[in-house]
């Protein structure tokens, strides 16, 4: 028995992604979808996007990783040590870090760009005579404008969990002789680990799907894949090619997800 | 080998001492400056009302607050400038805090993990702790699958498995309900007694201040008024606060005017001291009811008799309106009282505090 709200669940995501799935094995024959079983699309997908499929992979873990650093800095800070305006200290701050998509992406363009601030300040300041543009159209320019994106979706679960971390617990840990370190490491960030995790899965996966942020300020050469995935569906109409690629970097980024969840379960107390 | 009673003053040096100890948050003066001696194998209390700064001063020992002012020595060390991790001492919290993460087990042998014991010294230690505390059926529980009591007694083992020189408790007991409470008190008796170790707790009950410490000292408004073994403190109150706070105590008003004092319920004696007002305090256990003979006495009305099983409890009203309780252990004789008649109450001098005040 399902409810409605299943129903639309199934409609909604679990239908269009079997059938996208299934896809993935046909074969696109002038233009029309020919049903078949064939891993053909995969080994093409290995063979001609191998290096955006780890380019995307890559970028997308540096953006995962410095996301959820810092969000666990940001949510720490206000959880011990914002007393009890933490609270307020956390909705003021998710409500200017929230924003548009595109916004931002803008507004890095501005900061970043050869007459953008950044520059100006530099050339006001006699730093530099010619505008740099080492600043955008670059993968750095990315991981900077996914990070502000991804920010406040790190935090929120980080903080959720940082919530359940009772000082008590902190201090009986340093009377027992932990310094810093092994407070931090023994007893803080074990009762955060599904905070981490969810922060962390989340930037994952949404920095390896983006194909906006790479074309607005990522240059030529930050090809990622979702922008090669984009090309297949509206382009070339080809939706065999599209969905294996999409699969591929499904699997591959859940894969990378296990992997870190396996080592942070390093951190379980023994 | 059993230690029943500490060292005491007069013995050799304290374990831990402190100097001229304060703190303050704020405008907030949480503890005074206060010196205190506390010796190896004392079963020390900290007792005062709720707020008085027992956590406070607590806390300064065992490393988690620094004091404003003073140092705090232990074992003739100075460790006034050292975090908890430094220190020879541990502590059981009053909300405990538990490792949630963590199961019983590994709750208790953090500690040994964190000095870098071996597995099996580990294994050996935690075994024999929950053994002694009584909780070895719960070894591979977590925390929110124990009782208040269970978690009482993890927390304690985490603490006594480090072997500290000194243990500090805050509030050990408050949460627990009645009947645990009790049955608690015995069991850190034994503990203390088994091990011999040096118990430093805070608690704002003086039954189990009386019924578990060789040492008190009373804390008012975070300075420590008065420092001595429970006997000491229940007949020899040195202020009217810890006569009030430490059992029941009747209070008479009264002044006293060149070594005499006049009670307002009419009864003089000699008592030196200087002139002013002061307040005569008498346990009940104290009063006689138509004693006659020597001692101090006057008339009053009967009020109320209640048979409380292993004693009687008498109230009379003097006619300075003042009440007295009386409390005898004859509980025959309460047949030919009669509520509502007059009635002679007396005591003897030695059984009575003069203390300055009103
Ligand atoms: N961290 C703190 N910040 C500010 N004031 C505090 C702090 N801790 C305790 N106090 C104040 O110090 C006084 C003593 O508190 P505490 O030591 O907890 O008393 P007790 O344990 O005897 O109930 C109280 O007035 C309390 O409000
Ligand atoms: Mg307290």
């Amino acid at each position: 028995m399902i409810g409605p709200s299943g129903a639309v669940f199934l409609l909604l995501f679990v239908a269009p992604f079997a059938f996208l799935f299934v896809v993935s094995f046909w074969r696109k024959k002038m233009f029309v979808l020919e049903p078949d079983f064939t891993l053909v699309n995969y080994s093409e997908t290995l063979a001609d996007y191998g290096w955006p499929l780890a380019f995307t992979l890559m970028i997308a873990f540096a953006i995962a990783v410095l996301t959820t650093v810092l969000a666990f800095l940001f949510a720490y800070a206000i959880r011990f040590h914002a007393g009890r305006y933490a609270n307020a200290l956390l909705f003021v701050t998710l409500i200017t870090l929230f924003g548009g998509y595109l916004v931002k992406i803008y507004a890095w363009k501005t900061i970043l760009g050869t007459e953008g601030i950044l520059n100006s300040a530099l050339l006001t300041l006699g730093i530099v005579d010619q505008p740099l543009t080492v600043f955008i159209y670059n993968p750095g320019a990315v991981v900077v404008t996914l990070t502000h994106f991804l920010l406040p979706l790190a935090v929120l679960p980080v903080f959720a969990s940082l919530r359940g971390v009772r000082e008590a617990g902190l201090e009986a840990a340093r009377d027992l002789g932990a310094g810093a370190t092994r407070v931090f490491r023994d007893i803080v960030v074990p009762q955060c680990l599904p905070g981490i995790m969810a922060a962390f899965t989340f930037s994952f996966l949404i920095a390896a799907g983006d194909y906006v942020t790479p074309r607005y300020v990522g240059g030529p050469y930050t090809s990622m894949i979702g922008d090669f995935i984009e090309g297949q569906f509206s382009l070339r109409f080809d939706w065999p090619a599209g969905a294996a690629m999409s699969f591929t970097i499904l699997g591959a980024g859940l894969a990378i997800i296990a992997l870190v969840r396996w080592a942070l379960g390093a951190l379980r107390p023994r | 080998m059993t230690t029943v009673s500490g060292g005491g003053p007069g013995g050799a040096t304290p374990l831990v001492r402190l100097r001229g100890l304060s703190k303050k948050f704020g405008d907030v003066a949480a503890v005074q400056p206060l010196d205190l001696d506390i010796f190896a194998g004392d079963f020390f209390a900290l007792l005062g009302p709720s707020g008085c700064g027992k956590t406070t001063l607590l806390r300064m020992v065992g490393g988690f607050t620094p004091p404003s002012t003073g140092t705090v020595e232990i074992d003739g060390q100075d460790v006034t400038r050292l975090g908890p991790e430094q220190r020879p001492t541990n502590m059981v919290f009053q909300g405990y805090g538990l490792f949630p993460h963590m199961t019983v087990r590994q709750n208790i042998g953090y500690g040994l993990r964190i000095a870098k014991a071996s597995d099996a010294e580990i294994a050996e230690r935690v075994g024999a702790i929950m053994t002694l505390v009584r909780i070895g059926e719960l070894a591979e529980r977590r925390p929110d699958a124990l009782s208040g009591g269970q978690a009482q007694r993890v927390a304690l083992a985490r603490a006594l498995v480090m072997r500290p020189r000194v243990l500090l408790l805050d509030e050990p007991l408050a949460a627990l309900d009645l009947k645990l409470r009790k049955q608690m008190q015995e069991e850190l008796r034994r503990i203390h007694q088994s091990i011999g170790g040096t118990f430093v707790f805070v608690t704002h009950d003086q039954g189990e201040a009386m019924g578990l410490a060789n040492r008190i000292a009373v804390m008012e408004a975070g300075a420590c008024v008065q420092e001595g073994g429970p006997e000491e403190i229940y007949l020899r109150p040195k202020t009217r606060f810890v006569s009030s706070f430490i059992g029941e105590a009747n209070m008479l008003a009264g002044e006293r005017r060149g070594g005499t004092v006049t009670l307002r319920a009419g009864i003089a004696f000699t008592d030196a001291g200087p002139d002013g007002p002061v307040v005569l305090v008498v346990r009940p256990e104290a009063i006689r009811l138509d004693g006659g003979t020597a001692g101090l006495g006057t008339t009053g009305r009967l009020d109320d008799v209640v048979f409380l099983g292993p004693y009687v409890r008498y109230r009379v009203t003097l006619a300075s309106g003042e009440e007295i309780a009386a409390h005898s252990a004859d509980t025959g004789r309460r047949a030919g009282m009669a509520v509502g008649a007059a009635v002679q109450i007396g005591w003897e001098a030695a059984d009575h505090r003069v203390v300055a005040g009103t």
